[in-house]
């Protein structure tokens, strides 16, 4: 009797699956159609409203109204994404913009709605945002204000898209709150993804660096490293400021380590005498300092910085060997002053120096 | 004597039953848990909840190679016409005696290099190293002694510049997007050491520069019923581990990983026949013993199209491979069975593979043999145990097309309506008669097995035209 009752549970579960297979098959069917007919609904409306600002005439309140009402729904949302999409190819620019301008209030009354909403959602209104700011059309002080409270969301997808549409807001001290409350929460954001957010903001960049570097300290090494990696990327101007990090070994290594990389993009006199001392530095357990001051000393030049080079090529550490070639190579030395080595005993430093000249005579060949 | 039938067989009904019900709920909830991660992870993509922007962490593509002179140079072409920037491909000729490298030489201009290679983990040494820089990456061939795949993986990594490595198998096909969206767990989580990739069957399906273009079931039998089996066992089963960090395998046609742990842990095992399966096992032992907090996920969008046996012969030599790797990767790591330092890797991965994956093909024959003895002693109700056989398969039957709507729907993939009765009609007779097929030979596949150790599995390869 037992096992009947298994096999109709069984035959219940076969039911249920085939219920649902069938329903979802449907659902898709009619999904596409519905969203087009919303799409095309909004688009009537939108096109009205930019006809009638072509002509010198406001944004009906009406029509902002039904856009509050209606975008609550993330549906239509994701239509009226559709229809904003293909406005700046049917309409000026200046009457896009109009046109965003009006649509401040409306925007921000949303902003409010959906921060309430669960993580997806507040996600894709962020990403709205990032989307349709492009062109600073709304650098509203309270829409910055909420996208805050959007940062402290824990959802990796809100946090970026909140600091996306901040970066093209373009406000320096904002940007500067944003990241102190995600290196506060508990979501992971690779430094590679705040670097390259970073380096898309839209505002003064100096400004932002500045405020950034007085706060260095209060962020965790992630953070440290991410805009440490963002001013080597901007600007050369902060030599003084690296070289005291670099200096500083009480510093996490990977900010140390950043900070020398910075002398390898840009040349500073003061630096080369602790980037000669980091490079011939021996000891096996600083082997990543000796591998990316040898890298950074590429940038330098005299009889000095080539004796060090090569006789890092003699360092028992493969990463260093292969740093010391690349940058002796960079320095364009010929091959009689590199005779010691490819001719030499030491067949590591051999063998590496040789691969690195013939990768320059392949690439040569190949250009 | 009667009596003691009756015995035996009451004990062996009550073993099946359990066995049934443990199976019956898996296959349940495998299949429910991977369907909804695909419909929220469809719903999350309409959302905008991805890396929208172009976030490149640098990849060193290993693809070993032995005798594949009919699809590597496509393979490669392929590779280079991947949606990504900052990689490299290092190709590792494991002693090839058909023309493998002279054709990538020919076709890619690759000239011939004094390279150090940097000896991190052992492998077979280099006869010759290859290089060039004439494409939109550096492609490097290294033409080694033959060691085996796992020799070659090695090598590959050894020979890696970059801090992730990728390793698939040559006569695979990965998807325009495909690097982009298995590094992006690593972007998400700092803890990731290992992405799995979702590997598919490219049979019947027309891939151009990585787009898939057309999509159909497969014309033949074989590779059609593989289709069906790849969504059941491989996509919602590894949907399932993922949510609690139980993987414990990476197709070797598409994986991820982070080069410094696996060189830790001590690189791919050359004298297993798994070593895809041993080297994400020996990750989990490495970083639990070294509390080394890690992650090992699954990305479900990452997509590798890979040529299915297409012939039961081949489709055979395939599965007792991977039972014997099966068996080497389980049998090696058996101190984790059960262990709590392990985890739920100990007490449900590692115990579904031993009971459903590795004592399943013995299982199910005994089962048949079974029936067989009480056909004969007249101690089985027929009808019923028709009736139990029938409802086995539909009930299969729905959860395997169902994992396979679930794909369909979500890639946005059109099928005909033939197709989808092929699917129907198909996954019915893999549940009754393929899966009994291979049950015989996996559970056959250990007997004299250490004397193919370390050989490459050769099975009929076919030019697919991917460009």
């Amino acid at each position: 009797m037992g096992i009947e009752y298994m096999l109709y549970f069984y035959g219940a579960v076969c039911l249920s699956m085939i219920m649902f297979n069938v329903a979802y098959a449907v659902f898709l069917r009619r999904s596409e159609p519905r969203m087009k007919r919303r799409t095309q609904a909004l688009s009537l409306l939108t096109d009205r409203q930019l006809k009638r600002l072509e002509l010198g005439k406001p944004v009906e309140e009406r029509y902002l109204r039904y856009l509050q009402r209606k975008l609550r729904h993330v549906k239509n949302l994701i239509a009226f994404d559709h229809v904003l999409r293909a406005l700046s190819s049917r309409y000026s620019v200046p009457g896009v913009q109009s046109y965003f301008a009006q649509l401040q209030p409306c925007i921000l009354s949303l902003s409010l709605v959906y921060r309430k909403r669960e993580n997806t959602q507040a996600a894709y209104f962020t990403y709205f945002l990032s989307r349709y700011m492009i062109h600073k059309h709304m650098p509203l002080q309270s829409l910055q204000e909420v996208l805050l409270e959007y940062m402290a969301k824990d959802n990796l997808y809100c946090q970026v898209n909140a600091l996306q549409a901040l970066y093209t807001f373009g406000s320096a001290e904002y940007i500067l709150n944003a990241l102190k409350i995600q290196d506060r929460g508990s979501v992971f954001l690779h430094e590679k993804i705040l670097t390259e957010g970073l380096l898309s903001f839209t505002g003064d960049h100096d400004c932002l660096i500045e405020l950034l570097w007085q706060e260095l300290h209060s962020f965790s090494p992630r953070t440290q490293l991410a805009i440490l990696n963002y001013i080597r990327f901007r600007t050369g101007s902060y030599a003084e400021e690296m070289f005291a990090l670099m200096e500083d070994s009480k510093q996490d290594k990977e900010v140390r380590l950043a900070a020398i990389r910075y002398f390898g993009r840009y040349h500073y006199q003061p630096a080369l005498e602790p980037l000669l001392a980091f490079a011939q530095n021996e000891d096996p357990v600083q082997w990543e300092y000796a591998t990316v001051s040898v890298s950074s000393l590429s940038r330098y030049e005299g009889h000095q910085v080539i004796e060090a080079l090569k006789k890092a090529l003699h360092s028992s550490n493969w990463y260093v060997r292969y740093a010391a070639a690349v940058s002796l190579e960079s320095q364009h030395v010929n091959y009689e002053d590199l005779i010691d080595i490819v001719a030499g005993n030491d067949r590591y430093a051999r063998e590496m120096m040789t691969y690195r000249l013939e990768s320059r005579r392949l690439q040569k060949a190949e250009v | 004597m009667a009596d003691a039938f009756k015995l035996f067989f009451n004990y062996v009904g009550i073993f099946f039953i359990l066995y049934m019900i443990g199976y019956a709920s898996f296959l349940f909830l495998t299949v429910a848990v991977g369907s909804s991660t695909l419909y929220q992870l469809k719903r999350r993509n309409t959302l905008k909840n991805e890396l929208l922007q172009d976030y490149y962490v640098p990849v060193t593509i290993v693809v070993p190679a032995y005798n594949e002179e009919v699809t590597i140079a496509s393979t490669i072409n392929s590779l280079l016409s991947l949606k990504y920037r900052l990689y490299e491909i290092v190709i590792v000729d494991d002693g090839s005696t058909d023309h493998t490298a002279q054709i990538l030489r020919d076709t890619f201009h690759l000239y011939q290099i004094s390279r150090p290679i940097h000896r991190m983990i052992p492998c077979q040494p280099e006869r010759a190293v290859f290089e060039t820089q004439e494409f939109k990456v550096p492609i490097t061939l290294i033409c080694k002694a033959n060691g085996g795949k796992a020799d070659a993986l090695n090598m590959g990594i050894n020979a890696s510049k970059f801090p992730y490595f990728v390793c698939m198998d040559a006569d695979s096909v990965l998807q325009y997007d495909s690097l982009e969206k298995i590094v992006r767990p690593v972007l998400e989580d700092g803890t990731v050491v290992a992405v799995g990739g979702a590997v598919r069957p490219c049979n019947g399906t027309e891939i151009q520069n990585g787009h898939v273009i057309s999509y159909h079931m497969p014309k033949q039998i074989i590779p059609c019923m593989q289709v069906l089996e790849y969504d059941r066992s491989f996509l919602a089963a590894r949907i399932l581990f993922d949510r609690f960090n139980g993987s414990i395998i990476i197709s070797g046609a598409f994986g991820l990983f982070k080069k410094s742990v696996v060189i830790d842990a001590g690189g791919y095992d050359p004298t297993t026949m798994g070593e895809d399966m041993e080297l994400v096992v020996k990750l989990h032992v490495f970083c639990r013993e070294h509390a080394i907090p890690y992650r090992i996920r699954y990305a479900t969008d990452a997509i590798c199209w890979t040529q299915a046996p297409e012939t039961l012969k081949d489709l055979c030599k395939q599965r007792r491979r991977w039972h014997i790797g099966l068996y080497e990767s389980m049998s090696r790591h058996r101190r984790i069975l059960a262990n709590p330092k392990y985890g739920l890797v100990g007490f449900i991965s590692y115990i579904y593979f031993l009971i459903y994956e590795l004592f399943s093909p013995y299982i199910e024959i005994f089962g048949v043999f079974t029936v067989a003895l009480a056909f004969a002693v007249d101690l089985i109700n027929v009808p019923f145990m028709a009736l139990f056989f029938l409802i086995y398969v539909v009930y299969s039957t729905i959860l395997s097309l169902t994992a396979f709507f679930a794909r369909i729907h979500t890639i946005d993939l059109k099928l005909s309506v033939s197709d989808i009765f092929k699917a129907i009609a198909l996954c019915a007779l893999e549940l009754s008669c393929l899966r009994f097929i291979l049950a015989w030979v996996r559970a056959t596949s250990l007997i004299g097995y250490r004397k193919k150790k370390q050989s490459w599995g050769s099975i009929q390869r076919k030019k697919i035209n991917f460009e």
